[in-house]
């Protein structure tokens, strides 16, 4: 259900410009448009629930080559945190798990169906929902940690990946070649005008 | 610049061949034995801690630093790219909380050799000598037991280490600086035509990134990753501003090892060397002096957790200062929406700056201020500002496809010192069973005010300069204070010359002695103070 949009940089591809960048990005990179690792921190239950769950809040396109879910799972595994969390939050891992139990009894209790079996619409009031409870509880949790917790998760797989750039223009790794073209206005040949914007 | 040199030899023994890191220089490091007494530890090699250990070093003192994380070698490990970053970061868990509790995402301090300028912007303003007195000259905040004139040289001495490029800096004491500012991208741009149509004077810098190759550094290549840490060596950091001299004069430095207590001998009330763990083994250095440079919460952290029969509250905490006045700046970000393209992402996000609202103004409710600089958020970060105004799913995906239109300011507002703002421990643990750091925070109604104040300011410089919308979103920056300096042991935990009052061989030299922030960022003054303490400690 996922709406088509404009293509504002068409022909722009910011992976093409691989062999022009140090080893280490390259492979830091690249290593992103290739298979996910295992899943090793969400149970099956938990992975389709947090599929579904980034598929609305991205509105993520069917054959969209971004793994978000596997790319939030292996961070939980490996407790790549960003290094805090709010006093009345569980550890990141644990309050996914919490979070995404708390979707799916909602889905239950409101439409008698599993979260990732609801219509999008369906998963977007839910989801809706939780953002507008304000400084409600729900499940135990304050929904605007809750919230910050998805989209900061969510956002950092998928704006991590060439696919998001693309669609923002963004070149990506610039090193070696930098940029010489600065100002408004001002492309390197390697970026595309927006022809979408303005 | 060759009396640069002459003191600080570090961007001359760093590599000419296109590579970052001189290998020897470390392979043929100076090794001690945990059994030698050295003359110091310095605990933390970041930037109070580096400016220690090389100074000390260079007077011939017999110096180890540890740093609880690596040896960067910015060749392999460090990326061109935000998700992959993140290991940059102090990732050992942290608990927030508060009122206005402060989330640090990739704001957050630094682990590693050369510490959080490793991954800091790089703008390295001067505090204003106001800084120095808000108490007596605003009724706020704290007087500091040292005037700014006490620091002049030292700012200067840094700024040529750095270096640090700009235009002539008519704020504060006004002062030239050694390069000359860098070109602008379209960010910047965007600022000084905004500033120019309120008629509000804003200035290219100051940053520590030499216009031109410095040594054997070579010259900016605008690539704007400066928050993922300069692979080109170009923006200055402790690990190739300070430690390669610090190495080359018989400094060692011991990475991947995590301090957990400061050890207090009884009897004499001496401290007598540091416990750290090395490879899971705990281990024992002795020392005649010890100098913690953790940064704002670890060092505070490692006080609290140095706790013994002396000292039951906590190391240097007879009268409960430890941990408290830690200050953040309110670090709001307004962003513009350009009909030309920004592409915000090109040079470093530290371009132009003002502070003509840095200090008191009379006709305000609130007291001190707030600076305005260029902020330039990579996709990532942006994401979090679009969705921070509650935009999600189609939404959020059309609003960042605008990506290259978008400019952004950020603000640094003057949060008033407060004893209530501070590092506890927690319940929680990290991996070797120490307690973690407890942050609470929460604001005043002046720190309020600041904020509001500072985004109307934004929001007109960008309208002035053209923009249709504008968003803001509420953050925070830089860490300081914790384990202030002061005039004495009832209001302070170190002395003007950075020395405990509790422990006479024991010194905090990194940006928890600060007992005010101003609205400057605080990286070069946390080195100033550094380099003075080291002076006064050598005599
Ligand atoms: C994203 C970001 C942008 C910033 N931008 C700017 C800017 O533009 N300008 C500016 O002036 N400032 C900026 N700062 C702030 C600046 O980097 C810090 O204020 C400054 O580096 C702090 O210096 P420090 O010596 O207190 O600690 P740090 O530089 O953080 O050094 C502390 C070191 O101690 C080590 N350590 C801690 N505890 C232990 C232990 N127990 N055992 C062993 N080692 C330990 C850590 O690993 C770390 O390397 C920025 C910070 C961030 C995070
Ligand atoms: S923009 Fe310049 S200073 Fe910043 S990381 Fe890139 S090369 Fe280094």
């Amino acid at each position: 259900m996922a709406a088509t949009r404009p293509n504002r940089f068409p022909g722009f591809d910011a992976a093409s410009q691989w062999r022009h960048w140090d080893a280490a990005t390259a492979g830091a990179v690249m290593k992103r448009l290739g298979p996910p690792p295992p899943f090793r921190y969400f149970t099956p239950d938990e992975q389709s629930t947090a599929v579904a769950l980034c598929d609305r809040l991205l509105d993520l396109e069917p054959d969209c080559p971004v793994n978000v879910v596997a790319m939030i799972d292996s961070r939980l595994a490996e407790a790549e945190t960003d290094g805090w969390r709010y006093e009345d939050m569980p550890e990141d891992g644990r309050a996914w798990s919490v979070s995404l139990a708390g979707l799916k009894s909602d889905a239950v209790d409101r439409f008698q169906i599993p979260f990732a079996e609801l219509d999008p619409p369906s998963q977007n009031s839910i989801i809706g929902a939780v953002r507008k409870l304000g400084s409600e509880a729900w499940h135990g949790l304050p929904p605007d940690h809750v919230w910050s917790l998805w989209t900061r998760y969510a956002c950092t797989a998928f704006y991590g990946h060439p696919f998001g750039w693309n669609e923002i223009g963004f070149p990506g790794p610039a090193y070696p070649s930098g940029y010489k073209n600065l100002g408004l206005d001002a492309r390197e040949p390697r970026e595309k005008a927006d022809e979408g914007g303005a | 610049m060759s009396g640069v040199r002459d003191r600080n030899a570090s961007a001359w023994l760093l590599p000419n061949d296109g590579t970052r890191t001189n290998h020897r220089l470390r392979r043929d490091m100076r090794r001690f034995e945990d059994s030698d007494e050295v003359d110091a530890v310095v605990v933390g090699c970041g930037a109070g801690g580096s400016v220690m250990l090389q100074r000390l070093a260079r007077r011939g003192w017999h110096v180890v630093g540890f740093d609880a994380g690596p040896f960067w070698d910015p060749d392999t490990d460090w990326v061109s790219d935000e998700a992959g970053s993140h290991h940059l970061y102090w990732t050992e868990p942290r608990v927030i909380s508060g009122s206005d509790p402060v989330p640090m995402g990739s704001n957050n301090s630094g682990r590693g050799v050369g510490g959080s300028m490793v991954h800091f912007a790089g703008y390295a303003p001067r505090f204003h000598p106001s800084d120095f007195r808000t108490l007596s000259q605003d009724g706020v905040g704290a007087d500091w037991p040292i005037r700014y004139e006490a620091l002049r040289p030292y700012y200067t001495e840094i700024e040529q280490e750095l270096p640090v490029a700009g235009d002539f800096w008519p704020w504060g004491d006004p002062h030239p600086y050694p390069h000359r500012p860098h070109r602008v991208s379209g960010n910047g741009e965007v600022f000084l035509r905004g500033a120019e149509k309120m008629g509000i004077t804003a200035k290219v810098g100051p940053v520590a990134i030499p216009n031109g190759r410095f040594g054997n550094r070579p010259h900016c290549i605008y690539r704007g990753f400066c928050l993922q840490g300069c692979k080109v060596n170009a923006k200055a950091s402790p690990l190739i501003t300070h430690v390669p001299d610090a190495l080359a004069h018989g400094a060692e430095i011991r990475a991947d090892c995590m301090v957990t207590r400061v050890e207090v001998d009884e009897h004499t009330g001496l401290a007598t060397g540091v416990h750290y763990i090395k490879d899971g083994r705990r281990r024992f250095q002795r020392a005649r002096i010890v100098i913690v440079a953790g940064y704002s919460i670890e060092t505070p952290r490692l006080l609290l957790n140095s706790a013994s029969k002396r000292f039951p509250e906590g190391l240097c905490n007879d009268f409960d200062q430890v941990g408290r006045y830690l200050m953040v700046q309110g670090a709001p970000q307004t962003a513009g929406r350009f009909d030309e393209e920004v592409r915000m992402y090109k040079a470093p996000p530290p371009e132009v700056m003002s502070e003509d609202f840095y200090e008191t103004d009379p006709g305000k409710p609130y007291r001190r201020g707030f600076a305005i600089q260029t902020v330039s958020p990579l996709p990532i970060t942006w994401a979090e500002h679009v969705a921070a105004q509650g935009h999600w799913g189609a939404d959020l995906r059309e609003r960042m496809s605008d990506y290259v239109h978008w400019a952004c300011l950020g603000a640094l507002c003057e949060f008033l010192p407060s004893a209530e703002n501070r590092v506890t421990l927690s319940r929680e643990t990290d991996r070797n069973g120490l307690p973690v750091a407890d942050f609470s925070y929460s604001q005043t109604d002046n720190d309020k005010m600041l904020m509001k104040a500072a985004r109307g300011v934004m929001e007109e410089i960008l309208h002035a300069a053209g923009a249709a919308d504008v968003i803001t979103i509420g953050r925070y920056a830089h860490l300081v204070g914790g384990a202030r300096m002061a005039a004495d042991e009832r209001h302070g935990v170190v002395d003007s010359d950075c020395r405990t009052f509790a422990v006479r061989n024991l010194y905090i030299a990194d940006g928890s002695v600060l007992p005010t922030q101003g609205s400057a960022n605080p990286a070069l003054t946390i080195m100033a103070v550094a380099a003075r303490a080291a002076d006064r400690l050598t005599g």
